[in-house]
């Protein structure tokens, strides 16, 4: 059968979210398929669509580098690409390890645990402050607030700097939608005024050390030498980056799930204890990040098929997360399903970071929403990110029935 | 079976534990401990567990 007819390159394709029945073509027809070339894409790249393959390419990162050609499927230039390696996330080991090393001690599960009060407090004034009103806008005033608190509190961004935190971030990812970002050369921009934060914290920091990541970073070393300036900024801008758009991504994605199965929803509802696993079966039913490239950095065999020195790989996330031969019946959104094993978090040298962050957040925003406002449906139309990279909505119009007590706690 | 950890890698996430407490155990300061490197051959279904799930693939088995 001809597979021709899958373009994973025009992020159009994206519109109407990830092209799932694409995926399970490629899983079931050429798991390791040869994408050729388009008009978005000029090289051609290979798509690993199952569960084993991409971890296998995920936990070798010597085989398959993030560092050569970045970790985005479009090609950059050599400046750009010089740019693109002082963020961690386009590192090979052992200089990534080094780097990440800095401040990993602060996302250990038992770390993040200790964050748990706040986070449940933050997440309860959010809802305090829309649930006697009976409509929101959630992405702006659900989704993207907490993780917006959250990552400023983590890095001990002050109060005044973090909507301008929050609205370079958007312009930095949306790449592809016209609505973010009409151009690389504003991505250009908006990094430069990210950088102009960066050192603007960095300046408190070194007056005012304090216990957050901006100091960890300000203060951290490799091979026994304080990062550069740059690579300051490149590391403060990852963070931010990562950790806000990520998270809210995946809050209104899991909102739009509960919408779509009120069976699910219910559930969770009427028994809170399955949060957890509620969040896991979010998780793997819609990540975030729909795909990474990795460069083949020699002649290498994967699924019968053999890479050359320098090709394109991709993998796909959200096909992995319902690979049939893990996942029984994949494509059914369950919430009582045990869906811990999913990628969505990556795995092996550049498992996510903030993983246990993004799980405390939405465990603790939506043991706010199910609880309080139970009843939330759509109030008009869903707009989706235009991204075959980000699967993201923009605008989620919502309504439900007010809170009695008129949308405070306590 | 000899266990093989990649200390670089380890994370603390701690899901070795889980999959098989009687090898695995995270302290409070976040280090990874064994109680044995070699476990006995009845513990081998745990312990290919515990390699699985780590998300950052730092446990190996050899033998």
């Amino acid at each position: 059968m001809s597979l021709a007819h899958i373009d994973l390159s025009d992020p159009d394709n994206f519109n109407d979210g990830v092209p799932h029945d694409w995926f399970r073509e490629l899983r079931s027809e050429d798991p390791v398929y040869w994408h050729g070339p388009t008009e978005f894409d000029e090289t051609g790249f290979w798509c690993v669509t199952r569960y084993e393959d991409l971890k296998h390419v995920s936990s070798h990162p010597g085989e398959f580098s993030s560092w050569r050609a970045g970790t985005n499927m479009f090609t950059l230039d050599d400046e750009s690409l010089e740019m693109t390696r002082t963020l961690m996330i386009n590192m090979d080991p052992p200089q990534h390890g080094k780097f990440r090393r800095i401040v990993s001690r602060g996302f250990t599960p038992r770390s993040i645990e200790q964050l748990t009060p706040r986070v449940h407090e933050l997440a309860a004034a959010i809802i305090d402050d829309v649930a006697g009103r009976g409509e929101a806008e959630f992405v702006t005033d659900i989704a993207a607030r907490l993780p917006m608190e959250v990552i400023c509190e983590v890095m001990g961004v002050p109060e005044e700097l973090r909507s301008t935190v929050f609205n370079l971030s958007n312009r930095l990812i949306g790449f592809d939608d016209p609505e973010y970002q009409t151009s690389f050369e504003d991505a250009g921009l908006a990094s430069a005024e990210m950088y102009a934060v960066a050192e603007e914290v960095g300046a408190l920091k070194r007056r005012c050390p304090a216990d957050d990541l901006s100091t960890k970073i300000l203060h951290g070393e490799v091979d026994g030498e304080n990062l550069s300036q740059q690579e300051y900024d490149s590391f403060f801008l990852l963070l931010a980056l990562a950790g806000n758009e990520t998270t809210r991504n995946l809050t209104s994605n899991a909102m739009l799930l509960f919408i779509e199965h009120p069976d699910q929803r219910r559930i969770l509802v009427e028994d809170p204890g399955l949060m957890a696993r509620g969040v896991e079966e979010c998780l793997r039913y819609n990540p975030a990040v729909i795909h990474f490239r990795r460069t083949a950095t020699e002649n290498i065999k994967l699924g019968g098929k053999t890479f050359a020195e320098g090709d394109k790989v991709i993998v796909w996330y959200p096909s992995a997360n319902r690979d049939e031969e893990v996942f029984d019946r994949g494509d059914r959104f369950d919430v009582t399903r045990d869906a811990g094993d999913h990628l969505t978090f990556g795995v092996g040298e550049h498992f996510c970071l903030g993983a246990s962050l993004a799980r405390l957040q939405l465990t603790a925003i939506f043991t706010q929403i199910l609880g309080r406002i139970p009843d939330m449906e759509l109030a008009g139309e869903v707009r989706r990110l235009r991204s075959n990279f980000i699967d993201g909505i923009k605008e989620m119009p919502v309504r439900f029935a007010p809170e009695a007590n008129g949308g405070r706690s306590r | 079976m000899k266990i093989k950890v990649d200390y670089d890698l380890c994370e603390a996430n701690a899901l070795c534990m889980k999959a098989c407490p009687e090898v695995f155990s995270v302290d409070d300061d976040d280090n990874l401990n064994l109680s044995t490197e070699q476990p006995d051959e009845p513990l081998r279904a745990k312990v290919e567990e515990a390699v699985r799930l780590c998300p950052r693939q730092a446990l190996a088995i050899e033998g």
